[in-house]
């Protein structure tokens, strides 16, 4: 990483005496438009599986989706409130396992079934959440949720009459159609998912831009100062926890019928694990990290058709090396590098906009 | 009646006095280095691994039990050395390490031994009668082993100048550098330490239940809720919840529901939660916000 980061960072300063001219650097203008970019390259991504023919692809594109829906809804209590919560794919397994029953069993709507598992997860992430949050450090957190986590997957392996037990669930229903557009095949389940995307998305935005978020980072930084500041910190770390709990039952929801089958493995922790890993490898409390982490997640064993085995001893040897030399990640790596530029290219705007 | 009862006592002390073995490892390492680790469960995974092999390569129960703990000790010494020294103090960052060492371990261990339930004969067979109560001898053999171990352990920790070194760490850092204890010493000591009662905690799980690479979450997971019950960081608050979790579990199971067993604890630890924030002896690193 040094032998690469050093001739950019001279770069760097050749530009930084060339930015005292009046002329705007490229590196500026890059870091002015990389946002742009970045969500054009994301709707281009988001768009390529649906119009292009491949169910292979399709597939592959719904899983990349969900996986990044839930990588960003963890980044939210991770990232911005800096919360180590083990139990994302408990929610995530809670989500499927309760909106099939609900909808399988007590015969509910698709679409209600939603709003009616999020609150359920609600109540359960509070319940957790409320005796695990009440202390500093983050580590009473971590241990209980781990331990909940645990206890879910028994719990959802143990419980024949309900989930079916290790065996697993079938899952037979689809999504009824929502205003004319229909779900039931794949395509209409890949948009579904990319749904799911574009909401956790908008979520973490519309928080990161928000006194709720500020605030929510005002506590991961330092949470005696920000008790100061008048801040409830315990309300902020639980609302981040049940709001990322809630999404992740969300697309558990989206899950049950893209898989059309649930089985207790779906709530091991090495899921959890894996989203921290993509969270790391992106770039944690950045928007655009959960994104990248999971396209670098997905995309390169893929391409290498590695197994899935060693695929998740890199991952692990990936999460050592990274938290130890980069612990800022892909995403916060270039959003370092650019820093310096985004007011030089904000001023440059704004003489643009003058002239 | 009380034969029953009593046997689920036994039961329970049993079962618990397994998770306090490994509960100590865990809460010892978080008291002294801040770390952590979630790979201890790994840990104890391997130890099993180790006695197997000894047990069936023809080495017998003993000598697999002392080589799960000797090679579980210079496996954490060399995790210490490499990794987590690096990451001492800062809870976050060792604790997402360790995430990483579990995949690592787990799968390649999976990829190596082969997902596979193991057993290995036990040491002792048949069982005992005391005072009306069947008690089957290895159940006895792990309780007695358990007991030792960590009382031998809590006796170090209290009685040698290492434990005291170990416990003034803990209480202060800068304090004990001050008088003259080598930090490092200590921490590669400790993690040395928590990993060999890892490893023997491993075989003794071996000598009772079935060997698979993935074994490890149980384990971790009941030592993950003795560790916040007895209070993090408190060795003999570990120890008092481990017999209270198992007491917990197996009447739980006994009178009300065996599917239910892996709850108890949680539901035990939630509410004491409630009413002791810090566990029932935690006084460290907390402060209410």
């Amino acid at each position: 990483m040094n032998s690469a980061a050093q001739p950019l960072a001279q770069t760097h300063e050749a530009a930084g005496k060339a930015a005292r001219v009046p002329a705007t650097p490229r590196l500026a203008l890059l870091a002015y438009w990389l946002p742009v970019a970045g969500w054009l390259m994301l709707a281009v991504l988001m768009v390529v599986p649906a119009i292009g023919g491949s169910r292979y692809l399709l597939y592959l594109g719904t899983l990349i989706a969900l996986q990044a829906a839930l990588a960003t809804s963890l980044n939210l209590v991770m990232g911005y409130a800096g919360q180590f919560a083990m139990s994302h794919a408990a929610f995530y397994g809670f989500g499927a396992y309760a909106s099939a029953l609900l909808v399988g069993s007590a015969g509910l709507g698709f679409w209600i079934s939603i709003p009616v598992t999020m609150l359920l997860a609600a109540v359960l992430a509070a319940c957790i959440g409320y005796p695990a949050l009440r202390y500093t450090g983050g580590v009473h957190l971590a241990l209980i949720t781990f331990a909940f986590g645990e206890l879910a997957r028994l719990l959802a392996a143990n419980w024949h009459s309900v989930t079916g037990g290790p065996m697993g669930m079938r899952v037979l229903y689809s999504p009824e159609p929502l205003l004319g557009f229909n779900f039931a095949n794949s395509r209409g389940l890949y948009w579904l998912a990319a749904g799911m995307l574009l909401v956790s998305l908008l979520v973490v935005f519309l928080v990161q831009r928000s006194r709720f978020g500020r605030a929510l980072v005002a506590v991961r930084e330092d949470e005696v100062l920000a008790a100061f500041l008048g801040i409830n910190v315990v309300g902020h770390k639980l609302a981040a926890y049940v709001m990322s709990s809630m999404m992740a039952a969300m697309i558990g929801t989206a899950y049950a019928p893209f898989m059309s089958f649930i089985s207790p493995e779906l709530l091991n922790a090495h899921e959890t694990i894996s989203l921290i890993g993509v969270l790391i490898i992106g770039g944690i409390g950045t928007l655009s990290g959960p994104i990248i982490g999971t396209l670098v997640f997905f995309g390169i064993p893929e391409l290498l058709r590695l197994a899935q085995l060693y695929r998740l001893v890199i991952l692990g040897a990936v999460i050592i090396v990274g938290v130890l030399f980069m612990p800022q990640g892909i995403a916060g790596l270039i959003r370092q590098r650019l820093r310096p530029w985004t007011r030089v290219a904000g001023a440059a705007t704004a003489d643009a906009i003058k002239r | 009646m009380w034969i029953d009862v009593a046997q689920t006592v036994f039961d329970g002390l049993m079962v618990g006095g397994l998770y306090a073995t490994v509960a100590v490892g865990i809460t010892l390492v978080f008291g002294i280095m801040g770390i952590l680790n979630f790979a201890h469960g790994q840990m104890v995974m391997l130890g099993a691994y180790i006695a197997f092999f000894a047990v069936t390569a023809g080495f017998g129960f003993w000598v697999g039990l002392l080589l799960a703990m000797v090679a579980m000790g210079l496996f954490g010494l060399i995790l210490e050395r490499l990794i987590f020294r690096h990451t001492l103090t800062d809870h976050m960052t060792g604790l997402t390490v360790s995430l990483g060492i579990i995949m690592v371990v787990e799968n390649l261990a999976a990829a190596l031994f082969t997902p596979d339930h193991r057993n290995f004969d036990p040491p002792l067979s048949g069982s005992v009668q005391v005072l009306g109560i069947t008690l089957s001898a290895q159940r006895l053999l792990v309780l007695v082993l358990v007991m030792s171990l960590v009382g031998a352990f809590y006796l170090f920790l209290q009685k040698t100048s290492f434990g005291k070194a170990i416990r003034a760490t803990g209480q202060n850092r800068t304090g004990a550098a001050l008088v003259g204890v080598q930090i490092t010493q200590i921490t590669a000591l400790v993690f040395v330490l928590g990993s060999a009662l890892a490893g023997a905690a491993g075989a003794l799980y071996g000598s009772l239940f079935a060997i698979t690479p993935y074994m490890a979450s149980g384990p971790l997971m009941k030592g993950f809720i003795l560790t916040v019950l007895g209070g993090l960081g408190s060795v003999p608050g570990a120890v008092l919840a481990g017999f209270l979790l198992g007491l917990a579990e197996s009447f739980g199971s006994r009178y009300f529901s065996a599917a239910f067993n892996d709850g108890y604890g949680f539901i035990l630890m939630i509410i004491t939660l409630l009413f002791f924030p810090t566990g029932l002896f935690g006084v460290r690193g907390k402060a209410r916000v």
